[in-house]
């Protein structure tokens, strides 16, 4: 493509010979208003507010910049006297069809266009006709069903389902581009189709926000750049849309990319693949997804954050601001039904809700818990000022929220029913909102892991450290190491130092440059092994391994502990362990018996 | 048929057709354009042919329906040739006698012949009745001599002669030369030198290349194109061919109006026709040239006229313009290069390939040359169509073809250009018509449209009338025409109906200055023209509705009242009988009154009130008189 060099309000300016005059002045920095025009779609050139004055091969006229392409020795005059009365005249004729719209009030103030001259729209007419609905629904999304219909004055926009009634022609996918690229809010969803639209929750707001399928993780995500939810983009379902690759200025979108597993060799690794949050629904008494206002430690935390959808508000379900607050300890933890370890991080992370929701707000808070375990440096302080900020801590594990009410203060609150074990009495407490502090539980597909790695897990499912006092990042596997709360509960303190231990154990090794091996390993006798593989299951160390072509098992001898299961388990005898092999033993056994 | 392969064969096929006619045979020809066809032409027809059978003379007598003759006003109309004798307004119960008395006979029904209406002078040929006396049909004169559905007769008179010229005997680049020297500009409305547009399809990149007619003619009263297309197709294909072979372009549309049905069957049976000789489809002629030519008909959108919107709708989609920063010439229809010209310029062209551009020159004034055929309508006595070279002055076109204003009144205006157009005052009827001094008028040569009114017209409704037909008709597709001609209506609308308030044709000239020069396509660009120009040459007109609630046509009827003149009421009691809402009171030698509160303006009264009377009076911007006392209603007849 060539450059071509022109001028706009006299400053000399070059563009690709392809662009429109609006889009070369905008790159620029000048401003011309419009109203049809959207960088990801064909100009239409209806509103007529982008007109500027040319002066192409000496002819002076008024055209629209937003189709109007630029060319070698254009001058273009962005605010001519003409050019200025006719976007006041405009503003004024689309004023007088939507006086109500904030957009035109604005354009007419900055413009000083007063009250329209003429007979003025319904108050409620909001569509300037800009066509930027239907054109992103054909252009884009592909879909084609919100257009104009009737000409002339009558021209309006409308869908098929609009027109006829007709519910099966209602081929809207109720993906709401029309309502998001209308520019004056006239375009509501329900209005425009029969079918509910599905948003798309954020998987790290918790489903407390909605995301769109081109989307950054979350604000510190490493790498911190934005990913296309494949499923969910619109580009991927249907083949159409790629607006974002129109926006996209550096040309950073490839829709080509495709998912790719990168083989790696190392010499360590260290898991560190966290931890589930314990799923409270499953205990159907708390009510958790059937009561509004019932929430999982990881929402309120979202709720609270600054950076969260509330902005850091608490709010009920309905918007206002709650009174009271009651937050359940050791939910999933310390229970024989579901997880009897304590998980270690609910006690102190509920304390520091209730000091957070006394910052925001004036509600009560009512800790309900089991035992305090304020374990940490600094823990009990901390505990020690949340009593004296006048948060109420009850002994007692509630066995019921409820939304029924006994009494008329209840009505229209959640009510915990709970045992006050100080007191030795059942009380029920009416509050707006109800915190349950989850417990900690290895990620739902721990097992795979495990078995990836051939490493153990102990029996509350977390992987199983080599030694839990004198080895507590290693396993059984050398050069694997565990970090972190898939190991076992743990708090961020906890959790940094044994990733620096685990590092420092690769580290180790890895500065060391060799591995000491043992000497008496496993050996195969390939002309005995039948290739049952027996054996392979057995070791605990995953130093065996099957040669397909040759049909035997070999031992790995820098993986092998010498630890003999599989000289015991082979059902044909054909491992050994050498210096240990059954004729030396044999014959250490003669000679010590002669 | 057979397959014609070379000019040579097409020639001989003519002489064939030619010999095989004797030019000397009676030959009753029968006008079967669309106003004829409204006034009964298709049972004439069946009576003819049914008479001929009876009276034996089916071998001797031929009878051919024709194509539009534009006597519109005086339809059916009956040429017998080889005299040309021409009967007007044939009823049904005339064909026998015409068949005793001038097949027979050769005695001409002098009754059936036109008068003249100052002197009673009977015409008796065509050719001398001074509606076709003064005009020059190059064109449209084709149209009475054949049969529209019949190639045959349109190869008699030399047809397809053009293409074989200009494809054996020219190169493209001499055949775009040559309608280039002709000077021949658009007939749609634009006026575009169509040697330029041609030239620049043919250079611009991209294939294929499309030329398209324009038949999407829509303005209120203007029905050349129909009437072209209908009477003569066959010279709107050749023209097409000639212009795709001259731009390199192998397909070709017609985008005509589902409304012309008699339009659209006659281009059907044309394109088959052409198909079978050769001369459409592969290697027309044994030229080597291939073309084809789709016919689109069009779903009734007048803005679909305009060349990017109709391009538009050839895609399938809403006929809506788009920008033209970039020609439709060159990149149009799906972004290929296109060539649209209008119906009445594709005709134009085999005339210039056939008699060269000099003789094309020869006609017309400067800057337009050749003919124009425009639908002269309104309150003129002969309606119809007239072809007239350009630079004939209105008041040629007006009076001494169209014979001018019927019952004695004044000319007031005429409407030239259709919607687009604009009004010219009686002081410019001897302005010449071709494109540019209209221009210079603030109005426009258009398609053709001309609309003559007299005295009894208010301007400011025919205004209105304009912008309220733009209303329904602008795609609404850009702001300052779908919004700007909205307010002009409820502005004019409050105008005519004695709510226009001071500062209203400001007000009018303001929106019309935005939209002319802010809107998307020509359509909005010219629509405020009917405005402009009644502003400019009768604001006096407005001001009278505006100031005084006075329509001095006495045309608007919010701001007219009827009123029975005592004086001269003889107590008839037929306007009482009329009237349809019974304002009327009065009785048998009772001076007649009407009730204002309940009169509707109907005009009824005004209507039936017997001439030599006249007691009914239309008034405007002054008060009604009082009615006069009881006592001297009864009416004093002298003996």
């Amino acid at each position: 493509m060539s450059e071509v060099t022109f001028k706009i309000d006299g400053r000399e300016i070059k563009a690709e010979a392809e662009t429109t005059v609006l889009e070369a002045a905008r790159s620029a920095g000048i401003d011309i208003p419009t109203l049809c025009y959207h960088p990801a779609l064909t100009p239409f050139g209806a509103c007529r507010l982008c007109v500027v004055e040319i002066t192409s091969k000496g002819r002076k006229r008024i055209v629209t910049s937003c189709n109007y392409p630029v060319e070698e020795g254009l001058e273009v005059d962005t605010r001519s006297p003409d050019v200025i009365e006719i976007r006041k005249g405009i503003i004024e004729m689309l004023l007088a069809r939507c006086p109500k719209v904030e957009l035109l009030q604005d354009l007419a103030r900055e413009y000083g266009v007063e009250e329209p001259r003429f007979k003025l729209g319904d108050e409620d007419e909001r569509c300037i006709l800009c066509g930027l609905c239907a054109r992103m629904c054909e252009e884009r999304m592909g879909a084609s069903v919100i257009n104009f219909v009737d000409r002339g004055v009558d021209r309006k926009v409308q869908t098929p389902f609009q027109v006829t009634g007709d519910k099966n022609l209602d081929m809207c996918r109720a993906c709401g581009a029309c309502a998001f690229v209308c520019p004056t809010g006239a375009i509501k969803l329900e209005d425009i189709t029969t079918k509910e639209p599905v948003p798309i929750p954020s998987e790290f707001e918790e489903g407390l926000a909605t995301r769109a399928p081109v989307y950054l993780p979350f604000a510190q995500a490493v790498p911190n750049a934005p990913v296309i939810d494949k499923e969910k983009c619109v580009h991927f379902t249907t083949g159409k849309c790629k607006t974002c690759e129109a926006f996209c200025a550096p040309k950073a979108i490839d829709f080509e990319q495709e998912d790719e597993i990168i083989e790696v060799d190392v010499g360590n690794i260290i898991i560190a693949t966290g931890f589930d949050l314990f799923d409270p629904s499953v205990i159907q008494q708390y009510g958790y997804g059937r009561l509004d206002n019932v929430l999982t430690s990881l929402e309120f935390e979202r709720t609270v954050s600054s950076a969260g959808p509330t902005e850091g508000h608490i709010l009920l379900k309905d918007g206002s601001e709650p009174e009271s607050i009651a937050i359940i300890h050791c939910v999933g933890s310390r229970d024989e039904q579901y997880h009897e370890y304590c998980s270690r991080v609910c006690c102190m992370y509920s304390m520091k809700f209730a000091h957070l929701i006394k910052e925001h707000t004036s509600a009560d808070v009512y800790e309900f818990y089991i035992d305090i375990r304020s374990f940490g440096k600094g823990y009990e302080e901390f505990y020690n000022r949340m009593l004296e900020e006048e948060t109420v801590f009850i002994r007692g594990k509630p066995a019921e929220v409820t939304d029924i009410a006994e009494t008329p203060e209840e009505e229209g609150k959640l009510i915990v029913q709970f045992e006050d074990t100080l007191v030795g009495r059942q009380r029920r407490l009416p509050v707006d909102m109800v915190v349950l502090s989850c417990g900690i539980e290895p990620t739902k597909d721990v097992e795979s892991i495990a078995r990836l790695f051939n490493i153990s897990r102990s029996a509350d499912g977390f992987f199983l450290e080599k030694h839990p006092k004198l080895d507590p990042v290693a396993t059984m596997t050398d050069g694997i190491f565990v970090a972190g709360c898939c190991q076992g509960p743990k708090d961020i303190p906890d959790t940094v130092a044994q990733a620096s231990a685990a590092a420092a154990e690769a580290l180790a090794m890895i500065s060391r440059g060799k591995v000491e091996i043992e000497a008496a390993t496993a050996m195969v006798n390939e002309r005995l092994c039948t290739g049952c593989q027996l054996c392979k299951e057995i070791c605990p160390y995953s130093a065996i391994s099957f040669d397909e072509e040759k049909r035997v098992c070999n031992v790995n001898e820098a993986l092998c502990k010498g630890c003999g299961a599989c000289v015991g388990g082979c059902p044909s005898d054909a491992i050994s362990l050498s210096h240990y092999t059954n004729e030396q033993i044999l014959a250490q056994m003669e000679g010590a018996l002669t | 048929m057979a397959r014609i392969n070379s000019p040579k064969e097409l020639e001989e096929l003519r002489q064939k057709i030619l010999s095989q006619r004797d030019p000397n045979k009676p030959c009753i020809t029968l006008c079967s354009g669309t106003a004829c066809h409204a006034s009964g032409s298709e049972n004439i027809a069946a009576i003819f042919l049914q008479e001929l059978e009876k009276e034996g003379l089916k071998a001797d007598v031929d009878f051919r329906r024709t194509g539009c003759h534009g006597f519109c006003e005086r339809g059916p109309i009956v040429v017998i040739y080889p005299e040309e004798i021409c009967y007007l307004q044939v009823q049904p119960e005339d064909v026998p006698e015409i068949i005793s008395q001038t097949i027979k006979e050769k005695k001409v029904i002098d009754r059936l012949l036109y008068a003249d209406p100052t002197t009673g002078e009977k015409v008796t040929y065509e050719p001398e009745i001074p509606f076709y006396k003064n005009q020059k049909q190059v064109v449209f004169g084709t149209n009475r001599r054949i049969d529209p559905t019949s190639i045959e007769d349109y190869l008699a008179i030399g047809g397809y002669r053009a293409l074989a010229k200009a494809l054996f005997e020219m190169t493209p680049e001499q055949v775009v030369n040559e309608v280039t020297k002709a000077n021949l500009r658009g007939r749609g409305g634009g006026g575009f030198p169509t040697g330029r547009k041609w030239e620049t399809t043919r250079d611009a990149p991209g294939e294929p290349k499309y030329v398209i007619v324009n038949a999407d003619e829509g303005d209120p009263g203007a029905y050349m194109d129909r009437s072209l297309l209908e009477g003569n197709p066959h010279s709107v294909l050749e023209g097409l061919v000639i212009g795709a072979y001259a731009i390199g372009s192998h397909e070709g549309f017609i985008y005509v109006r589902q409304e012309y049905p008699l339009a659209v069957e006659n281009v059907y049976i044309a394109i088959k026709q052409a198909e079978e000789y050769g001369l459409l489809g592969k290697n027309i002629l044994g030229s080597g040239f291939d073309f084809t030519i789709d016919v689109h008909r069009g779903a009734g959108a007048f803005v679909s006229g305009e060349s990017s919107a109709l391009m538009t709708a050839i895609e399938g989609r809403v006929g809506e313009p788009r920008p033209k920063y970039i020609r439709t010439a060159v990149s149009g229809i799906w972004d290929k290069p296109s060539n649209l010209n209008n119906v009445e310029t594709w005709a134009n062209v085999p005339l210039i390939i056939d008699r060269g551009a000099n003789w094309y020159t020869s006609i017309g004034t400067e800057g337009s040359k050749g003919t124009k055929i425009f639908s002269l309508v309104g309150k003129v006595n002969n309606t119809g169509l007239v072809e007239v070279p350009m630079g004939v002055t209105l008041r040629e076109i007006i009076y001494n073809i169209g014979g001018g204003i019927p019952g004695g009144k004044k000319f007031k205006a005429v409407q030239t250009g259709g919607p687009s157009g604009g009004v010219i005052p009686e002081k410019y009827l001897d302005a010449p018509v071709d494109f540019d001094e209209l221009t210079k008028l603030d109005s426009m040569m258009g398609s053709g449209g001309m609309i003559v009114m007299d005295e009894d017209t208010c301007v400011v409704d025919v205004a209105r009338y304009f912008i309220d037909f733009l209303c329904d008709e602008s795609c609404g597709k850009c702001v300052p025409c779908r919004e700007g001609l909205k307010h002009m209506r409820e502005i004019l609308d409050d105008i005519v109906s004695g709510r226009g308030k001071p500062g209203d044709i400001e007000l009018l000239e303001g929106i019309s200055r935005i939209m002319a020069r802010a809107s998307l396509c020509a359509l909005g660009q010219t629509a405020p023209n009917p405005v402009l120009t009644t502003i400019k040459y009768f604001r006096d007109e407005y001001e009278a509705h505006i100031e005084e609630k006075r329509c001095p046509a006495l045309v608007c009827k919010d701001l007219i009242s009827f009123y029975i003149d005592p004086s001269k009421c003889q107590a008839c009691m037929i306007c009482g009988r009329e009237c349809p809402v019974g304002a009327i009171s009065g009785g048998k030698g009772l001076v007649h009154i009407i009730d204002q509160d309940k009169c509707t303006r109907c005009g009824t009264c005004f209507d039936v009130c017997p001439a030599r009377f006249s007691a009914v009076r239309k008034i405007s911007g002054e008060p009604v008189p009082e009615a006069i006392p009881e006592a001297e209603r009864v009416l004093a007849r002298g003996k």
